[in-house]
């Protein structure tokens, strides 16, 4: 046996990766493969479904007549993806570098909500972003929100949501990558005169601090461009003094193969979600993954929903291939290597 | 050369081509893979019905009951049931229970006492099309779904019915159903005899409100009109039947006779409604918690929900309009394949004895469908007895519409357009 396997030294890794193989073509490949043949299909639920490479006319038709839903989910998806990052690096890093010995503590906060459902956790969210709720209704009393403004059966509340659900999903990986940064490494750059990184820190500050409290502002309604200013110079001190070259030089490129893998377990699913834009949206929110529901549930209309569905995975795979190569999987097993 | 530049000019292998024509081969099976049609096999027949017209005594009933109704392409089930529970699968809050264990429902208690016969209830139900996404593979297999009773709301019951997935009734088996059902339920275009539904529990849809920020409302015009008071904090319901059915009454037009033409009116003036401003969103029961919380001031709703929110929030309000509100009901139902359906018949109809009724009632709050149960309430809880949500008087139930049946092609028609004032068509 021992000799078998040296000789054909093929056999062992196939026996370990088959159980793995097995369970993705029995659960994964043959349903797509069966969605991608319903895509084909034409008729309906009571006159039967037929096959026919001629109804291929069903992507055309289904791409066009709801481009703007999958638009509107790559945006979506994408800002959140993004808010997503902005808040979980930094919490990380104060978990990963500053946690000390409440470390395993704050790692078991950030995934506590995960103990309650999903629904749950979104339906306690139109709680708080109620109209009159424990966050608007004092801004309101006080005045610095007009009384008509609301949060919920808005896009923002769509994108908070998903946000929120999924922050764990960015923390985790980004945690993971941070903790694994040698800080002596950290620690000999700072050796070697690198200091606060000032200019770059400046314009990174400004334009992140600008952009999002531009957005805030406009969201408010109460004068983007003032807000902007506010801003862009709050992000600026902050960028100016707390940013170090250190950071930009050596921690964050060793980070980089956490916040891709962050950036993937949150932009992949919040593309298909459909939950918060059900529950935290109006009639101008809905996403890519209502609309498969709605055509597959309500309407019974197996081909076009199969057809939503199929363009969905092959867009999000393509996606994933740029991403990789821009970010660079040999980086990634390079960083992987250096650390 | 390297043992890489060895390989990387191998045109295509021999393990990649016996790969690529499996890979084929199983192409070309799974291509022949359509579903069949089910109308096409239906065979028609007739159900007994006969003990029915004894038991109800009317003449629009007994007339029904010589109408051949569309049967199922399975064979009748054996008259003995298999060994085990009943399985009976349910919304959420539609059977009493006992106030100090939540997992107790003292009428099946009470059921399994007096027949022997165990009965597992789950609550698996929130949706219709969801949980007809579960049964449909099994019967459309004709194989066993694992339930003996199913409660479908009209228009899901209609749809199973034509596609003949769910078995008649053996009215011998039945007799308070027979005697105690009440008429307004009788007749329905999609099952002439009744003899494969039973009405579970009936609810009003009308118009919610909270008056204190909308002034007083009896029409259903108000979820077309532009005023500040509820402009952008109206919410509709995501239900088909009942937005575009109470459009239609406002309209002028009747729900009982759905076209495409009057489903292309109702959807302009939604689609007119949203371009102004009014409409927030569409939603399920979630309004009652957007009405509660003083997201939205007015909503339609349906009585069952507002019984409780008039509990919680005791200003808001529940009105049938003057054009009218509409009826719905969710139905008991067997499907095919089910192995205890002479139990799940005797579960049915223990629920039409009016003490039992009565009792599902003073929990449940909806509209219930057996004679006499307000009755036999009234010496339990008589504010539940009286109260006209819960038993209407007979001049609100005269201003009920019952949505009318639609074709396969007809409900595909106004599910797509519907889609576009929910937002995702």
């Amino acid at each position: 046996m021992g000799t078998f396997l040296k000789r054909h030294h093929w056999v062992t890794p196939l026996a370990l990766l088959t159980p793995g193989i097995l369970w993705l073509l029995v659960f994964y490949l043959y349903p797509a493969f069966q969605m991608f043949l319903a895509s084909f299909w034409s008729g309906s639920l009571e006159k039967g479904f037929e096959f026919s490479l001629s109804n291929w006319v069903n992507y055309p038709n289904a791409i066009s007549q709801f481009a703007p839903f999958y638009v509107r989910s790559i945006v979506y998806a994408a800002a959140a993806t993004t808010t997503t990052f902005l808040i979980a690096y930094p919490l990380a890093y104060t978990i990963a570098f500053k946690g000390g010995r409440f470390k395993n503590l704050l790692l078991f906060l950030v995934v506590a909500p995960f103990f309650t459902s999903f629904l749950l956790r979104t339906l306690s969210w139109e709680i708080i972003l109620a109209d009159n709720g424990p966050i608007l209704g004092p801004l309101k009393s006080i005045g610095i929100v007009p009384s008509e403004f609301r949060i919920l059966a808005t896009p923002m509340a769509v994108i908070a949501g998903i946000t929120y659900n999924f922050l764990p999903f960015m923390t985790l990986p980004v945690y993971v990558a941070l903790e694994k940064v040698d800080n002596r490494l950290v620690e000999a750059a700072k050796d070697l005169y690198a200091g606060p990184w000032r200019p770059g820190g400046l314009i990174a500050g400004v334009l992140i601090g600008g952009v999002l409290m531009g957005v805030l502002g406009m969201v408010f309604n109460a004068g983007p461009v003032m807000f902007a200013i506010v801003g862009a110079a709050f992000g600026g001190t902050v960028g100016w003094f707390l940013i170090s070259e250190s950071f930009i030089r050596i921690t964050f490129p060793l980070s980089v193969s956490g916040v891709f893998a962050g950036g993937l377990l949150t932009f992949i699913p919040a593309i298909g979600d459909y939950v918060n834009a059900e529950l935290l949206g109006d009639t101008q929110t809905y996403m890519i993954g209502n609309v498969i529901q709605n055509k597959f549930l309500t309407q019974n209309d197996y081909p076009i929903a199969s057809a939503l569905s199929f363009t969905m995975m092959a867009g999000v795979l393509v996606v994933v291939a740029i991403y990789a190569k821009v970010l660079g999987t040999e980086e990634l097993s390079a960083a992987a290597a250096r650390a | 050369m390297t043992t890489n530049d060895k390989f990387a000019g191998t045109p295509i292998s021999r393990r990649r081509l016996l790969q690529g024509s499996a890979l084929m081969g199983v192409a070309a099976f799974l291509a022949a893979c359509g579903t069949k049609g089910t109308s096409a096999t239906v065979a028609p027949s007739a159900a007994p019905t006969t003990a029915a017209s004894a038991g109800s005594g009317q003449a629009a009933a007994s007339s029904a009951a010589s109408v051949a109704p569309t049967a199922t392409p399975v064979p009748t089930p054996a008259p003995t049931d298999a060994a085990g529970a009943i399985n009976w699968a349910n919304w959420t809050y539609y059977i009493d229970v006992d106030p100090k264990d939540q997992k107790k429902h003292p009428t099946l208690d009470a059921f399994t006492k007096s027949t022997g016969l165990e009965v597992k209830y789950q609550e698996v139900i929130d949706d219709n099309e969801s949980f007809f996404g579960t049964i449909q593979p099994q019967l459309q297999g004709g194989q066993d779904t694992g339930w003996d009773v199913i409660t479908m709301t009209d228009w899901m019951a209609a749809r199973l019915i034509r596609l003949g997935w769910v078995q008649s009734f053996n009215a011998a088996n039945m007799p308070n159903f027979v005697a105690n059902l009440k008429d307004n339920y009788k007749g329905v275009g999609w099952d002439p005899d009744g003899s494969h539904h039973a009405p579970w529990q009936s609810g009003m849809t009308g118009i919610g409100f909270d008056p204190a920020k909308t002034g007083d409302i009896t029409s259903l015009a108000v979820y077309f009109t532009v005023d500040p008071r509820w402009k952008g904090k109206t919410e509709l319901l995501s239900e088909m039947r009942d937005t575009i059915g109470l459009t239609m009454l406002h309209l002028g037009l009747d729900p009982a006779q759905p076209t495409r033409d009057a489903c292309d009116k109702a959807v302009a003036a939604l689609q007119q409604a949203k371009a102004d401003g009014i409409i927030r969103s569409l939603k399920g029961n979630s309004y009652a918690e957007d009405l509660k919380a003083g997201n939205a001031v007015l909503v339609m709703a349906w009585s069952g929900d507002m019984v409780q929110v008039l509990v919680d929030k005791p200003g808001i309000k529940f009105v049938v309009a003057d054009e009218g509100g509409m009826l719905w009901t969710d139905n008991s139902m067997i499907p095919n394949g089910a192995l205890h359906k002479n139990g799940a018949e005797k579960l049915i109809d223990y629920y039409y004895i009016p003490e039992n009724a009565a009792l599902v009632e003073d929990y449940v709050n909806y509209i219930c469908p057996c004679k006499g149960a307000d009755v036999a309430l009234k010496k339990i809880d008589p504010a539940v007895a009286t109260n006209p949500l819960i038993f209407p008087p007979d001049s609100i139930t005269a201003k009920l519409h019952i949505f009318g049946a639609l074709t396969e092609d007809d409900e595909t028609y106004f599910n797509q357009q519907f889609a576009k004032v929910i937002g995702v068509g």
